[in-house]
């Protein structure tokens, strides 16, 4: 069996962009090199400028790269044989305002050449998988900002692709949507299809990627899967207390709110004599949270880290 | 107060429209001086020549009905013959205008006439534009003129039966009796002919015959009264002198009257075409 | 169920995706109020001839033709200029291309759909208008057959200042797209000019280049036959013929370097 080409290749990817009239340049993405394999969910992730989305449109063709390659399932992005089996959802996407849902989807589905009847089929289920159903009557002018992100995704699965290219996909939603999409997402992967997003939000990728990358000025500052994220063992313990906290830790409060303090304790030693001390003060222990470095404190190190090299 | 300001806006407008009235109008009786040559306005036209050639005309046709105007004729040759031309030759109606206004307001006959003989130039095929100059050259005495612009008229694809009626009237008129009873003898067999036009044909026919025959006599009277020094005592001794053939009847078979002592001739037969 | 299983990607027609976006196009401006607009407009120019023809002496009807068939080609010009220069960019300036020229669409198809689509809506138009002109023109007992030539060929203008516009739109911005396309417009109504114009400059270079431009800008006036119909004068055949085929020809290739152009571009 042939080896099976990687779903997402980047090869030296080198995208600069000229100034007002032509002068100046701007760097966006500086040699970026990248390979997703099928099945897994990828987290592209950097803070804003860092050229993520210049890296998602020159993976779908809407960029031409300066330098370097890229390859969605082997085939060049210009190819529409390698669009075919890719779904895209641009960042903050805005469709056309005067077309109902089920239009919308509907033209997707001819550019796909999906027969009418199928067509019928598949937006009625893609709407009930997103969550829109018996809503996409209206147009889409009337839609709110978590239902166009809906809509959104339905056209980038609606052809049942091999990859799914998503940009910030969940940038805008309120904590529900953003629950919805996150689940989405993780139901494309037990589809056995391959996702690629890119995210400036830690915790959205913390919870979906099995690999992520940093990018920082156009570069891969990071590259892995979040178990090899540092060190996994608990660094510190956070301790909510409502009461009077024991006077040995009164030094250790991180905040306090509504009658709830929170305790930061070093270790697990110290967190055992906390936990008895507390009902011996008259307080009582609400719940206790491990905390490990998070994609956050990684993020922050290696963004810091680019901004100090660079400067 | 919104009120307030947009009465105050409504009455200072009122007011200024009704200063502007008092002084009257500011532009001079020359505008017409700007009308801009037909090339130009075609240029500007862009494609929609014929709608300019609308405008202009519709224009036209509002400031010559100002009867105000002292010299509102001086331009009415350059409107009618040239610009609206320019803008669109086949718009026959502007010549028509044109020309009607030029003979019958202006009495410019000749400038009339120029505008038909454009209007002819760039529509060969419409006779209503020989037919009208046919009439203007007749009005204006130009018989020999209007017999050929209704010769023209006649020609056309289209042209109705009365052109060749009308022209040989013209014929007539410019005194060539035999061509014009010619032409209505024509008419008079043609088998296209209808009742009414060989009915006229026929009676032209009549006094053409008649008054050709007058002049004949008349002439040879006075040949003979040259060559002799008095008039001959009867119309036979013109036959007799070798004057004329014979001495001719008219369409009612009776002979022509004839004063030996002042040598006239003179008809019995009805009414004759013209002479008074 | 795996992604191996469904992947089975359809190749769609060519033409397929030119359809679905010219089908979208079309709705796009038939649920637009600019659109209604302009055909009011249209409409009102078409049924005031009526009014303005009483002002005339001689044939009201020339010049309800006149206004009627000029108020068709303006209002139709207008649109394919400004809805024309407006089509390719509303969809990069809403960012609406992204996701539709990341499906299987070519970027020719996406530019030819667009195009497509716009010469549906200025079909429609110029069909509503004449519609309007027959009508008025059959109430008062008019011919109008001798007419359908020139509307043909308006048609065909129309199609080709279109193109224009989606030249210039495929890499300016709109109000230069629409300066271009409006000077394109000028300029082919001008072009008999330079034959004027050849006789005046010397023998040699200047001449030539007076004859390439002359042969190489579009002339619209090849494509106005409504001075003549309105006379009740008959095109010929072969006439109409070859002045569609020019019009249309000119059109394509004109689409064609649009295409080009669209081809290279960045969408940033």
């Amino acid at each position: 069996m042939p080896i099976e080409p990687p779903v997402v290749r980047l090869d030296g990817l080198v995208k600069t962009f000229r100034g007002h009239l032509g002068l100046g340049k701007h760097v966006a993405v500086d040699g970026l090199t990248l390979e997703v394999r099928r099945g897994e969910i990828f987290g592209l992730l950097g803070p804003n400028g860092a050229g993520k989305t210049t890296t998602l449109k020159t993976m779908m063709g809407l960029l031409r790269p300066d330098r370097g390659e890229v390859r969605l399932l082997g085939l060049s992005p210009t190819d529409p044989a390698a669009r075919a089996r890719v779904g895209f959802l641009p960042e903050n996407p805005y469709f056309y305002d005067y077309l109902t849902g089920e239009e919308f989807l509907d033209f997707y589905g001819r550019l796909h050449g999906i027969p009418a009847a199928e067509r019928r089929r598949r937006i009625a289920e893609i709407l009930a998988r997103v969550g829109l159903e018996g809503r996409s009557r209206g147009s889409l002018r009337k839609f709110s900002k978590g239902m166009v992100q809906r809509i959104g995704l339905a056209q980038a699965l609606l052809h049942r692709p091999e990859l799914v290219v998503l940009d910030e996909p969940m940038s805008g939603l309120d904590p529900i949507g953003r629950r919805e999409v996150r689940d989405l997402i993780l139901a494309q992967r037990e589809a056995g299809r391959t996702v690629f997003f890119s995210s400036h939000i830690l915790q959205d990728a913390e919870m979906l990627c099995d690999r992520v990358a940093i990018l920082v000025r156009g570069r891969v500052r990071y590259e892995g899967t979040l178990d090899a994220l540092g060190d996994r063992q608990p660094r510190w313990f956070e301790v909510a207390i409502v009461g009077p906290v024991p006077a040995e830790w009164s030094g250790e409060v991180c905040s306090s709110q509504g009658g709830q303090t929170l305790v930061r304790v070093p270790d697990v030693e110290t967190l055992t004599r906390l936990l008895a001390a507390t009902p011996a003060a008259g307080g009582q222990v609400v719940s206790v949270w491990p905390r490990r470095e998070t994609l956050e404190d990684l993020f922050l190190r290696h963004v810091g880290a680019a901004a100090e090299g660079g400067a | 107060m919104p009120l307030v300001l947009f009465l105050l806006g409504v009455a200072g407008a009122a007011s200024g429209l009704r200063g502007l009235q008092r002084i009257g109008d500011l532009r001079t009786a020359d505008e017409l001086l700007y009308l801009p040559n037909g090339r130009y306005l075609r240029i500007v036209s862009l494609g929609h020549r014929a709608l300019m050639a609308d405008l202009v005309y519709l224009w036209a046709i509002q400031y010559y009905s100002n009867y105000d105007r002292a010299d509102r004729f001086r331009y009415v040759e350059h409107v009618f013959g040239n610009v609206i031309p320019e803008l669109d030759p086949h718009y026959v109606d502007a010549y028509t205008l044109g020309a009607l206004i030029l003979t019958v307001e202006a009495k410019d006959v000749d400038a009339g006439l120029r505008v038909l003989d454009k209007g002819m130039r760039d529509n060969p095929d419409d006779y209503l534009l020989p037919y009208l100059a046919g009439w203007e050259a007749y009005h204006a005495g130009l018989y020999e003129r209007s017999a050929r612009y209704f010769a023209e008229a006649a020609s056309k694809p289209g042209a109705p039966a009365v052109i060749l009626r009308n022209r040989a009237g013209a014929v007539a008129r410019a005194g060539d009796l035999r061509e014009a009873y010619a032409l209505w003898r024509e008419l008079y067999l043609d088998p296209g002919s209808d009742a009414v036009t060989r009915g006229v044909a026929e009676r032209r026919m009549r006094d053409l015959a008649v008054r050709i025959d007058l002049e004949t006599l008349e002439r040879a009277v006075e040949r003979f009264r040259t060559r002799n020094g008095r008039p001959p005592r009867a119309l036979s001794e013109l036959v007799r002198a070798g004057e004329i053939r014979e001495v001719p009847i008219d369409p009612d078979g009776r002979p022509y009257a004839y004063d030996p002592s002042s040598g006239k001739v003179g008809s019995t037969a009805g009414r004759i075409l013209g002479n008074p | 169920m795996t992604a191996t299983a469904e992947a089975a990607p359809r190749r769609p027609r060519v033409t397929a995706a030119v359809g679905a976006i010219a089908l979208n196009t079309f709705r796009e401006a038939v649920r637009d109020r600019i659109l209604y607009l302009l055909l009011a407009f249209a409409l009102l120019m078409i049924v005031s001839s009526r009014v303005l023809s009483m002002l005339t002496v001689g044939d009201e009807g020339k010049i309800i033709k006149d206004l009627g068939l000029s108020s068709i080609s303006i209002f139709g010009v207008l649109t394919s200029v400004f809805v024309g220069v407006s089509l390719v960019f509303k969809e990069i300036d809403k960012r609406t291309v992204y996701t539709l020229l990341a499906n299987p669409v070519r970027r020719w198809q996406f530019v030819v759909g667009k195009f497509a689509g716009l010469a549906l809506v200025l079909l429609m138009n110029v069909v509503l208008m004449s519609a309007a002109l027959v009508a008025l023109l059959l109430a008062r007992g008019d011919t109008v057959l001798r007419l359908v030539p020139a509307i043909v060929l308006i048609y065909v203008e129309l199609l080709l200042v279109t193109a224009f516009a989606f030249l210039f739109s495929s890499f300016a911005n709109p109000i230069l797209s629409a300066i271009g396309t409006v000077a394109t417009y000028v300029v082919g109504h001008l072009s008999w000019s330079f034959e004027l114009l050849k006789d005046r400059v010397p023998e040699g270079a200047p001449r030539v280049l007076c004859d390439v431009l002359h042969a190489a800008l579009p002339n619209l006036d090849r494509l106005d036959v409504k001075a003549r119909v309105v006379h009740d004068l008959a095109v010929p055949g072969p006439f109409l013929g070859w002045a569609a085929l020019y019009g249309v020809s000119y059109a394509l290739a004109v689409l064609v370097v649009a295409c080009v152009v669209f081809e290279r571009r960045d969408f940033n």
